[in-house]
């Protein structure tokens, strides 16, 4: 049985002329224990998608069972409740609030859910050690580098002890040092049997995942299962923007380009009047009137 | 509702962060509180003041006085133009049972001249119950007795003394008034005066005996007020009844004239004060509204502002309610605190007027309880709509908004 069962989810923002179609009937089923990440270029939904499964946001259209339950119209006291419960959020931007201290940033799920002052900061002292951030519990997170704060951005997101957690490029911000830490958390995480959904560009992180989604205009146009420690095949070869070149073409771009500097070099050492950028572009208009011309 | 610790520990860090702004937001709310409990402690205090000026000197006195002097409370100024009450009126009323002694007071128009003309002077013909009726003694000399009461003398309230002569104790000078000299015979301890009381009025005075007057010709004179001391507490009303009765015969059935016993003179005294108080508080209460706005505007700006966070606590769990509850407790935090100021304020104002004037305004916790009630109450109705706006938000539309 699956734990998060999209059926063609569809997310319009704006109105009129300005509709822009975020998510276009976007199906997808995810069970329990799945490390999927998504991928895809800037604008092309998984923000959307990862936060209508979040809770965060609802689908224009289209069905969303979370834990088998219909959840996409859920009036907001049970959203919010669900939210606290059983989903932990990550986010790109860390999104802790600077005023409160690291514990009691990841003591706020527990204060809303009810818990008494001391028993929440215990137990949120206790998942900054899971963490390894207990040393700073007392600092603010201006006083932090940026892995510190998305560790303890997930700290927070697991005090709940929530069964789906879902990341928003936790890694945008991060250098590779940072990265490489916040992804063994994660994978650490799921290690114990949570859910983790997360969004990234670096296809080098495919490698934590054991399912990878590929996004394009508000579609998932490719799925695909892939072995722990393994870079998927379609990122490996970076291919999740469409529409797809050629390596031919891409071949043709290159030498384009280097004949356009070969020439250029040429002009300027020759003719010195000449502007370099026209001779380039009439070399490059001849060279694919010949190209057309040998086809 | 879920009002917890976090709240206010929240709130009370929003404004240490945000001092001037928060200062600034309290302020209509501080001046509200303080001027509505500055004016309610002089009221009480007046008032209590007039009551037990009452229970000192005329505890045991009925007033009469005519209609007319009944409607203005304010000593001096409510002398009618033309009072019904008689000479024998007086005699009647000296001979009801259980009337110890009374007294008439008969306004006279004219100027004294002592050393110095004294133009606050207002000069009273009376007889010689006048210290018995008021409980009140003399600080020098005598007052004029029966044997003398023909005789051109006088006695002085305690400003009248100071006003008319250099001598700060004047006996046996003399002053003229309407070309007849009086000799100062004694003069009467102050009457520890208050506003709208007639005490202001008895230090003024310059007593003369009513015999003395009859002998001038004065043209029109009419009885301001008689006093009557009753021989005890417990007769007060049947003495009421008799005198009502025995006027109602000498007026020939013509009811114009009051009869009033001291907790009505006390009443009729603290009538024009409480209007002058409810026009005030009308006034802060005017502030307070201000205040509510402005503590409604600054919620509002402090919700747009903080919208990010309120996407991250909803992200986390955080249920519209919540949001509210934090908001509201924000709105009520800073109304509370500055409502507190604003009675701190009016302590220190109250303790400023204590020492600088001889008003003796009194501040019970129950008043500070109401200012600290209305506070709150400023603060749950003022900060109700932005703390609605900050809880409807969706929780992505707010996540968004950096």
């Amino acid at each position: 049985m699956a734990l998060i069962k999209l059926e063609d989810v569809s997310k319009l923002y704006g109105f009129g002329d300005a509709t822009t179609l975020a998510l276009d009937g976007v199906s997808l089923a995810i069970n329990k224990g799945e490390f999927v990440a998504v991928m895809g270029p800037s604008g092309c939904g998984k923000s959307t998608l990862l936060n209508i499964m979040g809770l965060l946001d609802r689908p224009t259209h289209g069905t969303y069972k979370l834990n088998n339950r219909l959840v996409q119209r859920l009036r907001p006291p049970q959203a919010a409740k669900l939210r606290r419960d059983t989903i932990g959020f990550i986010f790109q931007s860390y999104n802790l609030l600077p005023k409160l201290t690291v514990l009691e940033n990841v003591a706020l799920p527990l204060t809303y859910k009810g818990m008494g002052l001391t028993k929440r900061l215990k137990q949120a002292s206790g998942m900054l050690e899971r963490v390894g951030m207990q040393s700073r519990e007392y600092f603010y997170p201006s006083q932090l580098s940026g892995g510190q704060i998305q560790c303890a951005a997930i700290a927070r997101a697991l005090v709940n002890s929530p069964s789906i957690i879902i990341a928003d490029e936790p890694t945008g911000n991060l250098d590779s040092a940072g990265s490489r830490l916040v992804m063994e958390l994660l994978s650490e995480i799921h290690k114990t049997g949570n859910t983790v959904i997360f969004v990234t560009h670096n296809p080098e992180l495919t490698r934590y995942a054991t399912r990878v989604v590929y996004m394009h205009d508000g579609m998932i146009i490719e799925d695909e299962k892939t072995a722990l420690g393994q870079v998927a095949t379609t990122a490996r070869r970076q291919l999740y923007s469409r529409p797809r070149k050629s390596v031919e073409d891409d071949l043709a771009g290159v030498s384009l380009l280097m004949n356009m500097v070969e020439e250029k070099d040429l002009a300027s050492e020759s003719v010195k009047t000449k502007k370099s950028g026209k001779s380039a572009r009439r070399i490059a208009t001849k060279r694919q009137r010949s190209k057309d011309e040998t086809e | 509702m879920s009002f917890s610790p976090g709240h206010v520990r929240t709130a009370v860090l929003t404004m240490r962060q945000n001092r001037w702004r928060s200062l600034l937001t309290m302020f209509g709310v501080i001046v509200g509180v303080a001027s509505v409990v500055t004016i309610i402690g002089i009221s009480e205090g007046v008032k209590n003041q007039i009551t037990n000026q009452v229970n000192v000197y005329s505890k045991d006195v009925i007033t009469v006085s005519s209609r007319a002097a009944n409607l203005n409370a304010f000593g001096v100024s409510s002398v009618p133009a033309v009072s019904t009450l008689t000479p024998q009126d007086v005699s009647a009323i000296a001979n009801i049972r259980g009337v110890k002694a009374s007294v008439p007071l008969e306004i006279l128009s004219g100027q004294a001249k002592g050393d110095r003309i004294f133009h606050g002077a207002v000069v009273i013909a009376t007889n010689q119950n006048l210290p018995l009726v008021l409980s009140q003694s003399l600080a020098f000399g005598t007052f004029f007795n029966n044997q003398d009461s023909n005789t051109y003398s006088a006695v002085l309230g305690a400003n009248a003394a100071t006003g008319l002569f250099r001598d700060s104790i004047p006996l046996g000078y003399s002053f003229n008034w309407r070309s007849q000299q009086f000799v100062v015979d004694g003069v009467l301890n102050n009457f520890s005066n208050t506003l709208f009381s007639n005490d202001t009025l008895y230090n003024n005075a310059i007593f003369i005996p009513i015999n003395a007057a009859n002998q001038m010709s004065l043209g029109n004179r009419s009885i301001y007020e008689i006093l009557v001391r009753v021989t005890s507490s417990r007769l007060l009303p049947i003495v009421d009844k008799e005198i009502n009765t025995a006027l109602l015969a000498t007026h020939s059935n013509q009811h114009d004239f009051t009869v009033l016993l001291p907790s009505q003179v006390a009443e009729s005294n603290t009538g024009v004060l409480n209007l002058l108080t409810e026009l005030i508080i009308g006034v802060a209460i005017i502030s307070l509204f201000v205040g509510g706005v402005g503590i409604m505007n600054v919620m509002l700006v402090s919700v747009t502002e903080r919208m990010h966070e309120i996407g991250i606590r909803k992200a986390v769990g955080a249920s519209n309610r919540q949001i509210l509850s934090q908001f509201l407790v924000e709105a009520i935090t800073v109304s509370l605190i500055g409502g507190i100021i604003g009675i701190i304020l009016a302590l220190v104002a109250n303790g400023a007027i204590r020492s600088l004037t001889n008003l003796s305004p009194t501040l019970n916790w129950q008043i500070m309880l109401i200012a600290v009630a209305i506070s709150m109450g400023i603060g749950i109705i003022f900060g109700l709509v932005p703390a609605f706006r900050a809880s409807r938000k969706e929780p992505i539309d707010a996540l968004r908004n950096d």
